[in-house]
Order: C-alpha cells, then sequence, then structure tokens
C-alpha cells in the first residue's frame, strides 16, 4: 500500500489541504485517510459523500447519459470538497476524496494536482 | 488389536473435577415489562436513517427474540439465534486474543449483509441489508443505536424463570 500512502501524502502536500481520503463507495469504507482535525472525521466524510457519489452516478445512469463522474465540486463557506472517483481498471468502485480550505487553496491548481495523483495511483 | 484401538481417548473427567454448573441471567425473551414502543421506534429510526436496511432483530445472547421489524419474509426466530452464534464466535476470539468484550460482527453475501452489534451484556442488534447498503454509514450509525437500546433495556427486571 505504499502508493496509497504516497498518494494520500501528495494530496495533503496540495496547497490548502484539511484533509484526503480513499474510499469505496461500494461500501463507503475507507482505505486510507490523511489529515482530518478533531472536528472533522474524515471516515465520517467518507461514509456520506459515498451517498452524494452514488446519487450522481444513478443520476447518470437514468438520464442514459452512457458518460462518467470526473470530479465532483462542492463549495462550502469556507471549504471546497473535491471527489474524484478513480478512472483506471484497478481503481473501480473507489473515490478520491479532498478537502481544501478556501482561502488558501487554488481551485484550479488543487483540482490540476489531484488529476495527477488519481492518474498516478495504481493499486 | 486393530490400530484404531491404540489411537488416543478422552477419558470423562471424575465426578469432582467438573467446575460447578454457570448462573445464568433470566432471558430477556419475552419479558412483558420491556419498553417494545420505544425499541421499536429505535429500530424503525435505523431503517429510515440508512437505505437498504431490511429490518433490525433485536435478540438475547442465548439466541431467543425481543423484538424484530423485519420487512422480508425471513424469519426472525432464525435471526435471533444466527446473531447469538456470531455473537459466540466473536466473544471466542476476544477471549482468546485478549481483545475485551464482542462489539461487532458482519457477514456479506452476494446479495447483502449481516451485521451483529452489542447492545448489553444480555442483548444483540442484528441488522440485515442488502448488497448495495453503505455499510460505513451502517457501521456509523448502528452503535448510537445499540447505546440507546442498552439504556431501554436497563434497569427493567428480567422474568424470573
Amino acid at each position: 500500500m505504499g502508493n496509497l500512502d504516497v498518494a494520500l501524502k501528495s494530496a495533503m502536500s496540495i496547497d490548502g489541504a484539511i484533509g484526503a481520503a480513499l474510499v469505496d463507495y461500494t461500501s463507503g469504507m475507507t482505505l486510507g485517510v490523511a489529515g482530518g482535525t478533531g472536528e472533522i472525521d474524515l471516515t465520517v466524510a467518507a461514509a456520506g459523500n459515498t451517498d452524494v457519489v452514488r446519487a450522481k452516478l444513478r443520476t447518470i445512469e437514468m438520464l442514459k447519459l452512457d458518460d462518467e463522474i470526473e470530479d465532483i465540486l462542492i463549495t462550502l463557506g469556507s471549504q471546497y470538497h473535491l471527489i474524484r472517483p478513480l478512472s483506471n481498471r484497478t481503481g473501480k468502485g473507489l473515490f478520491l476524496y479532498l478537502m481544501v480550505s478556501k482561502s488558501r487553496a487554488n481551485l484550479a491548481m488543487a483540482r490540476h494536482q489531484l488529476r495527477a495523483i488519481e492518474e498516478s495511483l495504481e493499486l | 488389536m486393530s490400530r484404531v484401538d491404540k489411537l488416543p481417548r478422552r477419558t470423562p473427567a471424575g465426578a469432582g473435577t467438573l467446575p460447578p454448573p454457570r448462573k445464568l441471567p433470566p432471558s430477556l425473551a419475552g419479558n412483558p415489562a420491556l419498553p417494545y414502543p420505544a425499541i421499536g421506534q429505535e429500530l424503525s429510526a435505523l431503517r429510515l436513517q440508512i437505505p437498504g436496511v431490511h429490518g433490525c432483530v433485536l435478540g438475547g445472547v442465548d439466541g431467543l427474540l425481543i423484538t424484530h421489524n423485519l420487512q422480508n419474509d425471513a424469519s426472525p426466530d432464525d435471526l435471533a439465534a444466527l446473531a447469538a452464534t456470531m455473537f459466540g464466535l466473536g466473544r471466542q476470539v476476544g477471549f482468546r486474543l485478549g481483545q475485551g468484550d464482542f462489539q461487532q460482527s458482519t457477514v456479506r453475501n452476494a446479495n447483502g449483509y449481516l451485521s451483529v452489534y452489542a447492545v448489553s451484556r444480555q442483548a444483540l442488534l442484528a441488522v440485515v441489508g442488502t448488497d448495495s447498503i453503505n455499510v460505513a454509514r451502517l457501521h456509523l450509525h448502528a452503535p448510537d443505536t445499540a447505546a440507546r437500546l442498552a439504556d431501554l433495556l436497563d434497569g427493567v427486571t428480567p422474568t424470573t424463570s
């Protein structure tokens, strides 16, 4: 799982990163977490955002779009939450979850870096 | 003398060496003093909170059914017995590895889950779910439900049998 630790560590090195997790959306369980604070339990965030990903996947299916999610951005008052499903074969059913501080992060840069991390992640 | 006769045999323990019979607390099953409406509310709240939960079974560690809210045709009595079996296995693991009291055990099959949570020293909560259930969310919510159920069961005078 060295690769996973490296990926989570580089996700945490993104400017303004608060927490990162790799989540299995078939069960809502985390494969790994990094960062987080006393108030923010990333396993709770993972379980909750699993429902977000599932709802969007179901919507795409209902609309017969025959497409997939590249990423999901959720903007809060003080944070950005980025969800990025893994696209390679070994990462099927998983997504990367990243929380960044709105004031300290560059959204375009964070998205770009998260894509690079996702592409290099081989499980 | 055949080869079978040479095999080691267990010898029965002498009458004096047997441990004294254990005193078990009376079963919670069938106790009319339990707050069934409040228990039922907790069980339905858990089913509503997490999509994919077919129902919950509250059973005793003795394998007897206390109450349930199952919606499918699974037998609640069987599930209470299965829950106690899973508890027994978990408890033994806890003993052998020195890991303390049983908390939770989950079985995942091709088309669904059965999770068993410790409620109190006497009761267990079993939850049946579909395969698509968000099991991490279940693991986050069910222990809280179990703790509230423990409070409801606590203080109820056990039936003397």
